[in-house]
């Protein structure tokens, strides 16, 4: 046998397509089909969600509450905030599951309300607000993300989330999971739900007070002297656009409902700091 | 925004240094290929009586090669879809050449006249069982017996 010796001059080993070209592909591949699954579960979950019975969803109301943060209980705040919140639901009608408030000693301007009807209002917020109209806006907004089931939406859609990406990080181990797990309770809505919460905050401020006068001073006073870390946690899930502000009052003009009135103050004993629970 | 930003810094660093690199080491692959194309290098020899040697030797030749960050990004994604890994071909392929090369090029010094029995052998570097995190680097040798 005589040994011939052959240069390589075909690359047969090597598939003879752009880097760019094959990354471009697979982009776009994993990005059509994890946005397809994305949609699909959210769909589910969305689903799931509006027929949900009021038991499985205080129970897991309860698994999902963050526990550890320092509640002032019995205070003449929190009885306040009830108050407020008791009159604005009575406008509205019952909600399906009874609400609990809670006042987070925090000096970020924060309210949110997560899944099983808590209501977590910062003594930030209580601080900042100047007319007790503007902390009923707040409230009646997040009384509105309750009412569309908004809260639930949220978490179905997180815990698709969390399901995907742990699916991807398969050998990550509980590191992926943990991480993840802490968006559960990051609750992002779109902005038809906040349009939607808007508009049923303002109904429920206009059969309380009877006028939509100083309700929104509050986002615009915010807007105006927007500063960053204290006031972002607010407007990361409720980004405040003039869009909004305006929205709300062509929708006021078209009602025919008044913007304009006296204002409620807010009780001498609820603002100040220095009080004693 | 800025893990973005410094994502994306890193993708065009190990994109155009990557593709420099492989290029580089092709071309020496190649010119030394030319070099060293007179000795024969082959596979039979296995339980068999080594053909005509008066001497006998072995040569290993081994080399380690790294992915970027490019490469390990587009493994990534076609971890998730599945299919060929095109851009750990040439890893692969660049792996390979070299080992020969090397193997061959200390046969040559030696003054073997064919290497009989090569074999090629791969694994990876630094990646553990269970640790999906780090970096990527494949080790080849190859390892043959020279006569002359
Ligand atoms: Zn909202």
């Amino acid at each position: 046998m005589k040994y011939t010796p052959k240069e390589i001059t075909e690359e047969v080993n090597v598939t003879k397509v752009h880097p760019l070209v094959n990354l471009a592909s697979l982009l776009g591949t994993t990005i059509v089909v994890s946005a397809a699954i994305y949609l699909g579960l959210g769909f589910v979950a969305g689903q799931l969600a509006t027929r949900m019975d009021p038991e499985t969803e205080i129970k897991i109301g309860q698994s999902l509450f963050p526990t550890g943060i320092s509640h002032r209980e019995h205070s003449q705040q929190l009885e306040y905030v009830e108050g407020l919140l008791g009159s604005l639901q009575q406008e509205m009608g019952a909600t399906r599951i009874p609400l609990t408030v809670h006042l987070w000693e925090n000096e970020q301007l924060n309210a949110a309300i997560f899944p099983g009807g808590n209501i977590v209002v910062t003594t930030g917020l209580l601080e900042a607000v100047e007319t007790e109209n503007e902390l009923a806006f707040v409230l009646a907004h997040e009384l509105g993300h309750f009412a569309a089931r908004d809260t639930l939406k949220a978490l179905g859609r997180s815990l698709v989330f969390v399901f995907v990406s742990t699916a991807i990080d398969s050998q990550g181990g509980a590191s992926g999971v943990v991480s993840t797990t802490g968006q559960l309770t990051n609750l992002h809505y779109s902005r038809t739900q906040e349009s939607a919460a808007d508009l049923y905050a303002l109904e429920a401020i206009i059969r309380r007070y009877q006028h939509g006068g100083y309700s929104l001073d509050f986002f615009a006073r915010i807007k105006a002297k927007d500063t960053k870390g204290k006031l972002s946690e607010y407007f990361s899930t409720h980004p405040i656009t003039q869009d909004r502000i305006d929205e709300l009052k062509t929708i006021a003009a078209a009602r025919g409902w008044s913007m304009t009135g006296v204002a409620s103050p807010i009780p001498e004993t609820v603002t100040s700091s220095d009080h004693l629970p | 925004m800025y893990n973005l930003i410094i994502f994306f810094c890193l993708l065009a660093l190990g994109y155009f240094s990557g593709n420099y690199f492989e290029q580089q080491h092709y071309k020496s692959i190649k010119r030394r290929e030319r070099k060293t194309l007179s000795l024969p290098a082959v596979t039979f020899g296995a339980k068999k009586p080594i053909p005509e040697a008066e001497v006998a030797a072995l040569f290993v030749g081994s080399v380690v090669i790294s992915a970027d960050y490019f490469k390990m990004f587009v493994y990534g994604l076609r971890n998730l879809v599945g299919g060929r890994v095109v851009v750990y071909e040439s890893l692969l392929d660049r792996g390979r050449r070299e080992a020969l090369l090397r193997m061959k090029e200390q046969a040559i010094t030696w003054g073997a006249s064919t290497i009989v029995n090569v074999r090629l052998e791969s694994s990876n570097i630094g990646r553990q069982a269970g640790n999906n995190k780090g970096m990527v680097a494949i080790e080849v040798i190859a390892y043959g017996t020279g006569i002359k």
